[in-house]
């Protein structure tokens, strides 16, 4: 399986520390009342057949944080881009 | 001040003066360790990339090398001086005690290196002065080509050993020594 990293170019899997979901998002309250938020941000995840976006961290290369696009089931790749752009593209779609 | 530290590298009773491996003809790679060495990882600060890209370039005496996304090693400069250069520009922090440099060259240089990397060396795509980060034999190895026949393997300092007993092995073959 390669990953195609926006600063290494094509490297293979085993090169890559994967961490999960990448599209959840942190809740910006610290109220109590966001409590259900918190939980579901911290320990709800779904569990996609298909297209998933997931965090993987370039630890045996350049050491960035990027988001790895797959297919859950068949492992096609369909982008990678740097955690930083993906974070940017979220806050100004 | 006085010098009260003294450096010494690691590999100082491992990589032993000699030929070794396969003996006949020519030695396929020839192998070194640089020591001492000054290493500078560079790491640009907020919004500064473009502006530290630019302050690298042409510095005389000193070697650039990128070692990720805004990131580079600065060699051959003493620490102070890389630092006051790029006040403001990038965060610097001196390595020159924790990593290890290993200058392997020769004709077989390419075929010794491909049994760790997964990474293309042919000289089409890897010209002289690119550097890339990679893993071989398990071990985080930053690779630049120095020249059409050599490169520099830069390790941490407690990798050292170990990644020097592997590279030595994948060398025998070819028969090499050590200056
Ligand atoms: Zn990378």
């Amino acid at each position: 399986m390669l990953v195609k990293c926006p600063h290494c170019g094509t490297r293979p899997v085993e090169e890559f520390t994967f961490n999960g979901d990448a599209s959840v998002q942190r809740p910006a309250s610290n109220d109590p009342k966001s409590m259900d938020q918190w939980f579901d941000y911290v320990y709800l995840r779904d569990n996609p057949k298909g297209r998933f976006d997931e965090y993987a961290h370039h630890s045996s290369g350049c050491r960035a944080w990027l988001v790895v696009t797959r297919d859950t089931q068949s492992h096609e790749i369909f982008n990678v881009v740097t955690a930083r752009d993906y974070a940017k593209k979220r806050v100004a779609p | 001040m006085p010098e009260i530290f003294q450096r010494a590298s690691p590999l100082a009773d491992i990589a032993i003066q000699g030929r070794f491996g396969a003996d006949h003809g020519a030695p396929g790679v020839t192998l070194s360790v640089r020591h001492p060495a000054l290493i500078v990882t560079v790491i640009a600060r907020k919004g500064k990339a473009k502006t530290l890209a630019e302050a690298l370039k042409n510095w005389r005496g000193a070697t650039v090398q990128w070692a990720g996304a805004e990131q580079y090693f600065v060699l051959d400069r003493p620490f102070d001086e890389v630092r006051k250069k790029l006040d403001g520009l990038a965060s610097c922090s001196d390595q020159s005690h924790g990593r290890v440099i290993i200058r392997i060259e020769g004709p077989k240089v390419r075929q010794v290196l491909c049994k760790g990397t997964p990474v293309d060396l042919h000289e089409s795509e890897f010209e002289i002065g690119k550097s890339v980060l990679t893993q071989m034999a398990h071990v985080g190895v930053h690779l630049t080509r120095v020249e059409r026949d050599a490169f520099e393997l830069s390790v941490f300092r407690g990798f050292s050993e170990s990644f020097w007993e592997w590279l030595t092995e994948q060398a025998e073959e070819f028969g090499y020594q050590v200056i």
